[in-house]
């Protein structure tokens, strides 16, 4: 253990490790600050320079990024009432109210802090989780994968905003898009059109870049700019969090516990921790009137919060290859691609590069607080950058970004397809997410399914055989039911009402 | 670009039919029972049923409608006009990003990239005199990143960079 520790170490101390993680953090803070850039579209937008850095540097960049992102969202969010990322969107509206009574130092002091609490706790779930449930998961079939996959699936479509049905839709249409190429059990070209450049199949990461950054140009085309940001000076930033932890204490630790299980559970993110956690604070509260008129306590859990879920979403995404969110998703590419495939032996056969990711969070944490302190600072200048002045950088990147991961211009093409599909499917309440999981997790579960229908000759019933997988199956099909189970309730339920009322 | 559920609806269940038909005609793998037909053609038919239920409208009572927040003293933003091809002008980054395949080559990265930096610029309303050193300059700047530190191969085409 203390070996393979000193490994981790000697892994992340070299000066490629520390540029590439100061600069993506900087970075990070940065796109994350700028309203409407999410942190997957930052995390995202960094993949192309991933290929040029070696595996730990690489996977530094995305944890490092993805942590500031997460946190720097919360400036627009209390000083323009314009969340940067949709996981500060939950509190957007209190930190803002927290500003105009005076109050702006405390509430992002209290986003700089609580967000490197959470962090910091989020590491450390992934350090007790990880371990025991990869042995766990040294047990499992090709049947335990395939419905594990499927829930993971199912569990992306459960928590969108949208409609069910349309974010299954949304999922099928990603496992279609995945089904291109000729990776696939026959080796035989599927849905290519004869086309030689679908061959290959569709790359997760230029539709991930055009769903999430092209689309995102497109929609700033028809929507008017955001006012800019009045001038101020900022007093201490930090003055006041240590009473606040204090008094917070208990609200701090359940904002961190319900960040770290909505972030293993995969498909579900630092968004929906963020919502969970102001709603579950207000509903805790001692003080519920206080909510909405700038009080620092749902600040305190949700920033936590969201936070937390970030690495205690590497959990899933680590053992199984399912990611936990939509930037795991992304760092899953980026795994593969360095080598590192996820998987339980990962944790065995990788142990130092395992400690090094650990290491790397924990890091990027305490990075967070004096960079976050800058980052507040100048954030008054940076917010000044018009809209028109960030978009048409982010449209070249875009175009050279996807360009760099194949050096052919088919990635380009694919971008601009993929940014049209994400806007109309978003125009249509059709999420997004997921569509990218379904392209993202597709192999995986095709692999996973026709595997086990090989073993099983075709028969379908050794699916449910064994314990785990008839578990698992049991969540996985209750989570596809359960939408026409509501509709089906909500229908009857006027019949019923109806009857009694004519008796 | 809201279309009625009917419409996606529809769309999703004849994109469903024709996945699943596209997977019921794919050969399979002799001596094997399962083979590259059986994943499309139960996403086909998944994809068919949502469909379906979309354009029977299960489901839709769950949607919420995206809040706006509105900005305070006056700050509101004005509403962009509402001309009967104001629409499409959301289809002009992917449009520009088409231009950069065709043009790239021909061109060259900085001559390229320059138009798409002005026009997208322009198109989000910027001034000429922001709009024009914006395009001038940023093609350098993200060619010494790409091109030169990261050694991606940028089309040199009528404009090669000094380094």
């Amino acid at each position: 253990m203390l070996k393979t520790l000193i490994d981790a170490f000697a892994l992340i101390s070299t000066w490629e490790v520390i540029i590439a993680m100061f600069a993506a953090s900087v970075y990070g803070l940065v796109i994350g600050s700028l309203p409407g850039l999410s942190a997957t579209m930052a995390t995202a937008l960094l993949v192309p320079v991933t290929f040029y850095l070696s595996p730990i540097a690489a996977i530094a960049t995305i944890v490092a990024a993805s942590s500031m992102a997460i946190f720097s969202g919360d400036i627009p969010g209390a000083l323009l009432r314009i969340p940067g990322t949709p996981a500060s969107a939950a509190y957007a509206d209190e930190a803002y109210a927290m500003t105009r009574k005076g109050q702006a130092e405390l509430a992002l002091g209290a986003g700089v802090w609580f967000s490197a609490v959470g962090g910091i706790a989020g590491v450390l779930s992934l350090m007790i989780l990880a371990p025991p449930l990869a042995e766990i998961a040294l047990s499992f079939s090709t049947f335990e994968y395939f419905w594990l996959a499927l829930l993971g699936l199912m569990c992306a479509t459960l928590v969108a905003r949208s409609s069910p049905v349309k974010a299954i839709a949304g999922m099928f249409i990603g496992l279609l898009v995945s089904c291109i190429g000729i990776e696939n059990p026959g080796g035989i070209p599927r849905f290519t059109f004869g086309i030689t450049d679908l061959f290959g199949g569709i790359e997760p990461i230029p539709a991930l870049v055009g769903v999430f950054a092209v689309a995102q140009v497109m929609r700033a085309m028809l929507t008017p700019e955001p006012p800019p940001l009045p001038r101020r000076k900022f007093g201490s930033i930090m003055a006041g969090q240590w009473k606040l932890t204090k008094l917070y204490h208990w609200q701090m630790t359940r904002g961190n516990i319900v960040g770290i299980i909505i972030g293993v559970l995969p498909g579900a993110g630092a968004d929906m921790a963020a919502w969970v956690s102001y709603a579950m604070s207000k509903r805790f509260s001692k003080e519920p009137e206080k909510f909405g008129t700038g009080h620092v306590e749902g600040l305190v859990e949700a920033g936590a919060s969201n936070n937390a879920s970030i690495a205690s979403g590497w959990v899933p995404s680590l053992l199984f290859g399912i990611p936990g969110d939509t930037i795991a998703a992304i760092a899953i590419g980026v795994l593969y691609m360095k080598g590192l495939n996820p998987g339980p032996t990962l944790f065995t056969e990788k142990a130092s590069s395992m400690y090094a990711i650990y290491l790397m969070f924990i890091i990027a944490n305490i990075l967070m607080i004096p960079l976050g302190i800058a980052m507040i600072r100048v954030a008054a200048y940076i917010l000044l950058a018009p809209r028109s002045t960030v978009m048409p950088i982010i449209m070249l990147c875009c175009a050279v970004g996807s360009f760099a991961i194949g050096n052919n211009m088919f990635g380009v093409v694919t971008v601009a397809a993929f940014g049209v599909i994400g806007y109309v499917m978003e125009a249509n309440g059709y999420p997004v997410a997921a569509m990218v999981l379904g392209i993202v997790m597709g192999t995986m579960v095709e692999q996973a399914f026709v595997t086990s229908l090989i073993k099983s000759d075709g028969s379908i019933l050794p699916f449910f055989e064994r314990p785990v997988a008839a578990i698992l199956a049991a969540m996985a099909i209750g989570a596809l039911l359960w939408p026409v189970m509501v509709w089906i309730w909500r229908k009857m339920k006027p019949l019923q009402t109806a009857t009694a009322t004519s008796r | 670009m809201r279309l009625p559920d009917s419409v996606t609806g529809s769309f999703l269940v004849a994109l469903g039919a024709a996945a699943a038909y596209g997977g019921w005609i794919l050969p399979p793998v002799p001596g094997q029972p399962v083979g590259p037909n059986v994943f499309p053609l139960v996403i086909g038919t998944g994809l068919a049923l949502c469909g379906l239920a979309i354009v029977f409208g299960i489901g839709h009572s769950f949607e919420e409608e995206e809040e706006l927040i509105p900005f305070e003293d006056g700050q509101a933003a004005t509403p962009p006009p509402q001309g009967k091809l104001y629409g499409l002008r959301a289809l002009l980054p992917p449009a520009l990003l088409l231009f950069y395949v065709f043009a790239a080559d021909r061109l060259g990265f900085i001559i390229t990239a320059a138009i798409m930096v002005y026009v997208t610029s322009a198109a989000l309303g910027a001034k000429w005199k922001l709009a024009l050193p914006l395009a001038a300059l940023s093609p350098f700047a993200i060619h010494l990143i790409f091109g030169k530190l990261l050694r991606v191969p940028l089309p040199a085409g009528l404009l090669p960079t000094p380094w």
